[in-house]
């Protein structure tokens, strides 16, 4: 595997990760995108779900993401968002507990023709409960 | 004696004083701490934001001129967010905020048209003592419990109130913390955004071929609020610590100020109390001597 990445992902109350790794991959708004050395530039949006980096002795690790933005510049990627935690700090108990409430939430909505916001938001927050479990689950 | 009495009244209230100014100070440095760790800890994420803008919009060039917040709006008036302290007792703190503020109105055409936006209640009062328009004084939530959400409702705001049009520019009063004695007012250019606010060109230019994922527009459209909530999130930071630092230094000031007074209230007392000592010793003696 030719050269690494290094890697930031900043947050609001702290940085989260900065290290090197051998590739990375993380949701865009559109679909997933895989991120090796050498990458063209790109800047991007991002949707929920997983960023996922191997580390340079092949070790897989993950970190859950929603919403903001990455950047690859120059061999680095740097991602920029709001809510991010890494698999071992994700709380399974309640992101299963948040997943429940989003989909009673949801049929409730549902059943009676309530307003789209509302079930935009419900939707919203039933994707990243169960990615978050996911996440979680996976690595442990 | 009366003196006495008195002096011993007032070496007491002056205690008391002191008491509380400590007190005081060391409730601000706490908070402050707390504050200033936090404001710390969201620079490299406003950093990166702004970066990211300042790139993003030296890279569409003169695109950028078809987003809506890059152009001055059609209205004549302006529109301030004012960050001031919620609290009075913090030094000259908003005594600053409001030299400075009234400096750069003097400066500019069309003071009389600047409509209001306003955090802290010191703040509030003082503009509408002097009969400026407050248009909002946000109160929902206090100040102290801001968090991102928040930042980005206010942003929000003042976004829908630029894009009525009424509003030709929209700026941020604030105040920078530097250090813990150095913090300054600032006032900023908020809205329209310009190359020369978003501090383009400090960054080397992305190549023109950068692969924008999955549009500029997109990227834009949820990169720009998020950037100008990171404003308004830091400056209200950045403010509260000059706040704390400023109110720190205030009751630190006040409280060696009422030892210093107590020293000397103390002096006197003693010297007061001894003469009358004195006195009536020699109010003993020369009885006594009469009496033989």
């Amino acid at each position: 595997m030719a050269g690494t990445l290094s890697i930031r992902v900043i947050t609001p109350e702290r940085i989260l990760l900065d290290s090197t790794c051998a590739s990375v991959s993380f949701p865009t708004v559109d679909g997933s995108v895989g991120i090796l050395s050498g990458h063209a530039p790109m800047v991007a949006a991002i949707g929920v779900g997983e960023l996922a980096f191997k580390t340079e002795n092949g070790a897989e690790e993950s970190v859950f993401i929603a919403g903001g933005f990455a950047e690859v510049r120059d061999n680095t990627v740097r991602i920029v968002t709001d809510t991010s935690e890494p698999a071992s700090e994700i709380d399974v108990e309640r992101a299963v507990e948040a997943a429940q409430r989003a989909r009673k939430r949801l049929e409730q909505y549902e059943s009676n023709d309530g307003e789209k916001l509302d079930v935009l938001r419900a939707r919203t927050a039933l994707a990243r409960a169960l990615m978050r479990e996911r996440i979680a689950k996976k690595r442990r | 004696m009366a003196g006495i009495k008195e002096l011993r009244v007032r070496i007491k209230s002056v205690g008391n004083i002191k008491q509380i100014t400590r007190a005081m100070e060391m409730v601000a440095s706490t908070k402050l701490r707390r504050f200033q760790d936090r404001a710390i800890a969201s620079r490299p994420y406003s950093m990166e934001i702004a970066g990211l803008v300042a790139r993003l919009s030296s890279m569409l060039g003169d695109d950028v001129s078809d987003q809506p917040l890059f152009n001055a709006g059609k209205g004549t008036r302006t529109l301030v967010l004012f960050i001031s302290s919620d609290r009075g007792l913090c030094g000259a703190y908003n005594t600053y905020l409001f030299k400075e503020l009234e400096q750069w109105l003097a400066g500019r055409p069309n003071a009389a048209e600047t409509d209001f936006f306003v955090y802290g209640r010191k703040g509030a009062q003082y503009l509408t003592a002097r009969g400026y328009n407050v248009k909002r004084f946000i109160t929902d939530p206090p100040m102290e419990e801001i968090d991102h959400r928040t930042a980005a409702l206010t942003g929000r705001m003042l976004v829908d109130e630029f894009e009525t049009g009424e509003y030709q520019d929209v700026h941020l009063v604030s105040t920078g913390f530097e250090s813990m004695i150095k913090y300054n007012p600032r006032i900023e250019p908020f809205l329209p955004l310009t190359p020369e606010s978003l501090g383009g060109g400090e960054d080397k230019a992305v190549s023109a071929d950068t692969i924008l994922e999955p549009d500029a527009n997109t990227i834009f459209e949820s990169l720009v609020p998020r950037y100008l909530e990171t404003r308004i999130y830091s400056a209200l930071l950045e403010s509260l610590t000059s706040e704390y630092a400023s109110r720190r230094f205030a009751m630190k000031n006040a409280t060696d100020a009422a030892t210093d007074m107590q020293k000397e209230l103390k002096s006197i007392y003693n010297r007061k109390r001894q003469e009358k000592i004195t006195m009536e010793l020699l109010d003993i003696v020369g009885g006594a001597a009469a009496v033989k």
